[in-house]
């Protein structure tokens, strides 16, 4: 194998892309040509280089996906949210921790947050329309629930599943990797690992839970929770949503997963 | 979890597992679609575009460990009508701000991703599927639908280039 072999097999090599006869031939040339090595040596600087670009891009806005257009009837997450909306519509407003006044202002962000939902699924039209507001003490603390109708789950089970809720985004907030491993699934585990910067959060002075819903829980035994969030003082700002997918292991309340909602 | 069960959850209609894709390959793609098209918004367009569009056609995914490659492609397929459209319109400087990525990186690191943005079309397709897209020369020829002898040449040349912009001393300005 001649130095001219060898560039040309160089981006190759350096890629790992090269069968190992290949490969040792290459390295072996390596060894014993300046020159060559002089050339890998750079190369393989700059492509190191390349290798770290891309996942230093982080898009401003996450990509939609399933975009609304795009869903399906059946399967998937927005359609089951619209199903559980449906037949459950058990719609609650929570207001804890800092509780500014404003929070108390119920039931409007309820009320756009049945907008959001309405836009999903026609048919959760029809079952949205009565609010009733009631005081609750979940966590330790009096919030302020906004119920429309009764969910099929016990008192406790709602209750474990929002406290789970709610303690995962406080952990968030705290910036606690461990804490959230501690409340989630393996496979939770696995994409927190691989994208802890998803799931933590800085600067939770101001964090309120302005509204949750109840607990649902799918035919797969899947509990489903919403919380809506707002992360600094003004209420009325950095307003977004964590939609849980929430699973029971023997009588631990484990969450599967968590995506975000503008 | 690996992309491989993702895949195929995504394919039996799992939209959470076509999420949790999206978040796997989102930087590497908008990376590649913005060395190819030289514009955050276009790569942003580009990416959101392909993602619907691999959402729709998953199922017809044969092989779940494509999976990258196979994205790659309508990626690089967005990218290129986008590049079409605007060849015919007047050159548009992208707005200063807001921008359509947060740069998380090195500090040095973005002046290689414009010296990137410098080589020829064919380059930066090469380079972007290499290095951010993380695919095999035979993968990359597939996504192009050329030899692999031609990746491996592009390659070859677009490093070169990229040596000789990027080299100590001489001076040379990075163009944007
Ligand atoms: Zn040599």
């Amino acid at each position: 194998m001649n130095c001219s072999d060898v560039r040309d097999m160089l981006e190759s090599y350096i890629a790992d892309d090269l069968t190992d006869v290949e490969s040792a031939r290459v390295a072996e040339h390596l060894s014993e040509c300046a020159t060559c090595s002089a050339t890998y040596e750079r190369t393989r600087n700059l492509v190191a280089g390349l290798k770290e670009i891309a996942d230093a891009f982080v898009p401003a806005d996450r990509f939609v996906v399933p975009p609304a257009y795009a869903t399906g009837p059946k399967g998937g997450w927005a359609w089951r949210v619209a199903a559980i909306a449906a037949s459950v519509v058990a719609l609650a407003a929570v207001s804890a921790l800092s509780v500014p006044a404003i929070a108390r202002e119920l039931p409007l962000p309820v009320a756009r947050e049945i907008g959001a939902l309405e836009e999903r699924a026609d048919e959760l039209q029809q079952q949205v329309d009565e609010l009733t507001v009631r005081l609750e003490t979940i966590d330790g603390q009096e919030v302020a629930i906004v119920d429309t109708t009764e969910g099929d789950l016990s008192a406790e089970e709602s209750e474990a599943v929002q406290r789970l809720a709610m303690d995962f985004v406080r952990a968030q907030y705290a910036g606690d990797p461990d804490a959230l491993a501690a409340m989630g699934t393996d496979r939770l585990k696995a994409d927190l690992a691989a994208h802890p910067g998803d799931y933590l959060r800085a600067g939770g002075d101001g964090l309120t839970f302005a509204q949750m819903t109840e607990a649902a829980r799918t035919e797969d035994g899947t509990y489903l929770i919403f919380v809506r969030l707002s992360d600094s003082g003004d209420w009325s700002e950095s307003q977004y949503q964590e939609d849980f997918e929430i699973k029971r292991v023997g009588d631990t309340y484990l969450v599967d997963f968590m995506g975000m909602d503008a | 979890m690996e992309d491989n069960e993702l895949v195929a959850l995504a394919q039996s209609g799992d939209a959470r597992a076509f999420t949790m894709l999206v978040r796997h390959h989102e930087r590497s793609l908008y990376a590649a679609a913005y060395a190819i098209t030289r514009s955050q918004w276009d790569a942003a367009d580009a990416v959101q575009d392909a993602l619907a569009d691999a959402y729709v056609h998953i199922k017809g995914l044969r092989d779940p460990a494509r999976f990258g490659a196979w994205v790659s492609r309508i990626v690089v397929n967005e990218c290129n009508d986008l590049l079409r459209k605007r060849a015919r319109v007047v050159p548009m400087e992208d707005p200063p701000e807001p921008q359509a990525f947060v740069w998380d990186g090195p500090e040095d690191g973005l002046d290689l991703m414009r010296a990137v943005q410098t080589l020829s079309p064919d380059h930066r397709e090469v380079i972007a599927l290499r290095y951010f897209r993380d695919l095999k020369v035979a993968e990359i020829a597939e996504v192009l639908g050329c030899p692999p002898g031609t990746v491996k040449s592009r390659l070859n040349r677009a490093i070169g280039s990229l040596e000789a912009t990027l080299r100590p001393g001489t001076g040379q300005e990075v163009p944007r």
